[in-house]
């Protein structure tokens, strides 16, 4: 394949515009890093999360994946269960967003009460959403801190 | 009977006037029927302005808060894995939002964040939302004050149609943090304030309507109709006051001819009764001496040129004071041949009364626009008067003076003189000034009258100064004519009216 002086021009200049683009979104976030970390913190502190990622059927709800360590992992959720029931309400056709307005619906307690199917057999799962932990707030303040404003992740925030 | 028609006018001023009463007293309850009227208007427009924005508001500050959420799902589904330099993009086309976190559900420790350049208000007010996205959760911070920015555009939509210019108008505003809601009286308006639903409920929306019946001053309508009321009263009680001393005047005049005819009747009666007396004489006693004879002749003539003057008198009065333009005849007149003529025609008779009489004229005094009959009778009456009213001194003594501007013709007596009381009503008809010998001195009351009616006829004016017991002087002052245009008039038209009025 030849090469033009076209192609090597169109690289040149998305060169340029890439690391133009690099240079200018170096700062990627001009809030000072200590604001940042207190926001992300009380954004977080006390969320509640479940630990689970969904894929949506057609139709129905699957689980595909669990977050290690999370309430789902302790609840002894497995990738394959099929949602059929979440807190009284049927989710057999339900899609991701009707799953999540019933997660909002019980965010005030965070209980649960979920009938899976697995292999065919029907059962109840009763679990407790939990708030973030410490080291995970902990680590998305680094990852953050890290990516936008390039300060090493070695030093343990304090709380 | 004076008495009837006295009521007889009052009666309408008084009916009027319980008209206009009536009237401004229903006109002011009608106009605060009207105000009260327009005022619930304004309040109940201003309740239904700041309800109806206030819900305006919420559904704009609901729909900015989902079109966010709509949006940041869109860009998810273009791009399955958010990044931070995404949710930057997305923090900046919502300008109300300060920061922003998005949680995966598959990692939560794999979470984005990002926050607006740290602006001068991190210590503003700051609330938190979130909501779920198919894959994650986004929670984010605003700023309250940027979100009512951002919905403050509706506020210029007038709440309710306008149907006329008319109608109330409201003027809204997004108040911070109210003292109270519901409504106010303000002295030119209503207010309303309608709270906002969260997350906005430390706002509040203001409506004010302003009314044009509340104002004080000449503009309310209230006190308007009573202020005209008032005038319209105070005219009709003028009117009413104006009618009443008309109807006294009248009635005094009325008064004072009744006198007049019986004066006149007597006056009449008194030379007629002389004259048949002297006429019977005559013919009944043939013996008379020459001298007796000639005597009677002489008292019946003295009393026919009274009778007629005091007639030519009535008359004269009774034609001017009908205005009838032809009852004079201007015509150009020596003044001091006039003045010179009359005393030589009446000196006799004068003196025959034991006057003595001095004349005093100017010797250039220019020709005048005069109605010579009408001067001379003026001139006559004063003299009249100085016999008539004389004292002891019989002296008068008569005068033909000149100045820049006027003419003047004065006759000065000794006689009785005027009181001050009476000095201002000589002129008037009928009206006689009052001596403890009135009815004895002959004389109708209309010698002055007359003789003033010649001078405003003339353009000039009578003056008198008097003083009881010492004499009167009258004053007739013409205005004067240059005589640089004194051209002879044709006397083809003047002599004849003298001799046929002499």
């Amino acid at each position: 394949m030849r090469i033009r002086t076209s192609h090597l021009v169109v690289a040149a200049v998305s060169l340029l515009v890439v690391s133009a683009y690099a240079d200018d979104r170096k700062p990627k976030c001009t809030t000072p890093p200590a604001e940042c970390e207190r926001i992300i913190r009380q954004m977080l502190s006390g969320r509640r999360y479940l630990g689970v990622q969904l894929q949506e059927l057609n139709p129905g709800l699957v689980v595909k994946s669990i977050v290690d360590d999370g309430p789902a992992d302790r609840a002894s959720l497995h990738p394959g269960d099929r949602f059929m029931a979440v807190n009284g309400k049927s989710t057999k056709d339900a899609t991701i967003q009707d799953f999540k307005r019933i997660l909002s619906d019980a965010k005030e307690t965070g209980r649960l009460w979920i009938i899976v199917q697995r292999e065919g057999l029907l059962k109840k799962i009763e679990l407790r959403m939990e708030p973030y932990t410490k080291a995970q707030i902990d680590k998305i303040v680094a990852q953050h801190l890290a990516e936008a404003h390039s300060i090493a992740s070695s030093a343990p925030p304090q709380p | 009977m004076l008495r009837s028609i006295r009521v007889s006018i009052l009666l309408p001023f008084l009916i009027i006037s319980i008209g206009l009463g009536v009237l401004a007293w229903r006109s002011y309850a009608l106009s605060a029927r009207l105000e009260d009227g327009v005022n619930a208007l304004a309040m109940q427009y201003a309740g239904y302005a700041a309800d109806i924005t206030a819900r305006r508001i919420d559904s704009a500050v609901r729909n900015g808060l989902f079109d966010a959420s709509e949006e940041w799902q869109q860009l998810e589904r273009k791009t399955p894995n958010p990044d931070s330099e995404m949710l930057s993009q997305w923090l900046r086309s919502n300008e109300w939002i300060t920061s922003a976190i998005y949680v995966p559900d598959a990692d939560p420790a794999s979470s984005i964040f990002a926050s607006e350049p740290a602006g001068g208000a991190t210590d503003a007010a700051r609330l938190t939302r979130e909501f779920y996205t198919s894959s994650g959760l986004v929670r984010y911070t605003y700023d309250p004050a940027r979100l009512v920015e951002h919905v403050r555009p509706v506020l210029h939509q007038q709440p309710l149609m306008q149907r006329s210019q008319s109608d109330p108008q409201a003027q809204l505003a997004i108040v911070a943090t109210p003292q109270h809601h519901g409504e106010a009286r303000l002295t030119d308006g209503f207010t309303y304030v309608a709270p906002l639903a969260p997350p906005l409920q430390g706002y509040a929306i203001k409506a004010f309507v302003r009314t044009a019946y509340g104002t004080s001053g000449w503009e309310n309508a209230r006190y308007f109709s009573i202020w005209v009321s008032v005038v319209a009263l105070f005219l009709t009680a003028l009117g009413a006051l104006l009618a009443m001393r008309g109807l006294n005047r009248e009635a005094e005049t009325m008064k004072l001819r009744g006198a007049l005819i019986a004066n006149v009747s007597h006056e009449l009666r008194t030379p007629l009764s002389m004259i048949r007396l002297g006429a019977e004489t005559l013919k009944r006693s043939s013996k008379l001496t020459e001298k007796q004879r000639a005597e009677i002749e002489d008292a019946v003539l003295r009393e026919v040129l009274h009778l007629s003057h005091m007639v030519e008198n009535v008359l004269d009065v009774a034609r001017i004071q009908n205005r009838s333009t032809k009852a004079l005849a201007f015509t150009p007149v020596r003044p001091r041949d006039l003045v010179t003529a009359l005393i030589t025609t009446y000196e006799s008779w004068i003196t025959s009364r034991g006057f003595e009489v001095t004349v005093q004229t100017e010797e250039a005094v220019d020709e005048q626009l005069w109605d010579r009959d009408a001067v001379e009778r003026a001139v006559l009456n004063l003299i009249d008067n100085a016999v008539k009213y004389s004292g002891d001194v019989k002296f008068i003594a008569i005068a033909l003076r000149q100045s820049a501007d006027h003419v003047v013709i004065e006759v000065r007596d000794r006689g009785i003189g005027i009181a001050a009381a009476d000095l201002s009503r000589i002129f008037d008809p009928y009206y006689r000034a009052q001596f403890s010998d009135t009815q004895t001195r002959r004389g109708a009351g209309l010698g002055l009258t007359l003789v003033q009616q010649i001078m405003v006829s003339h353009g000039g004016r009578v003056e008198v100064e008097s003083s009881p017991g010492i004499g009167s002087t009258f004053r007739l002052i013409f205005p004067r004519q240059r005589s640089q245009a004194a051209e002879p008039v044709p006397a083809l038209n003047v002599l004849p009216e003298i001799g046929s009025r002499s």
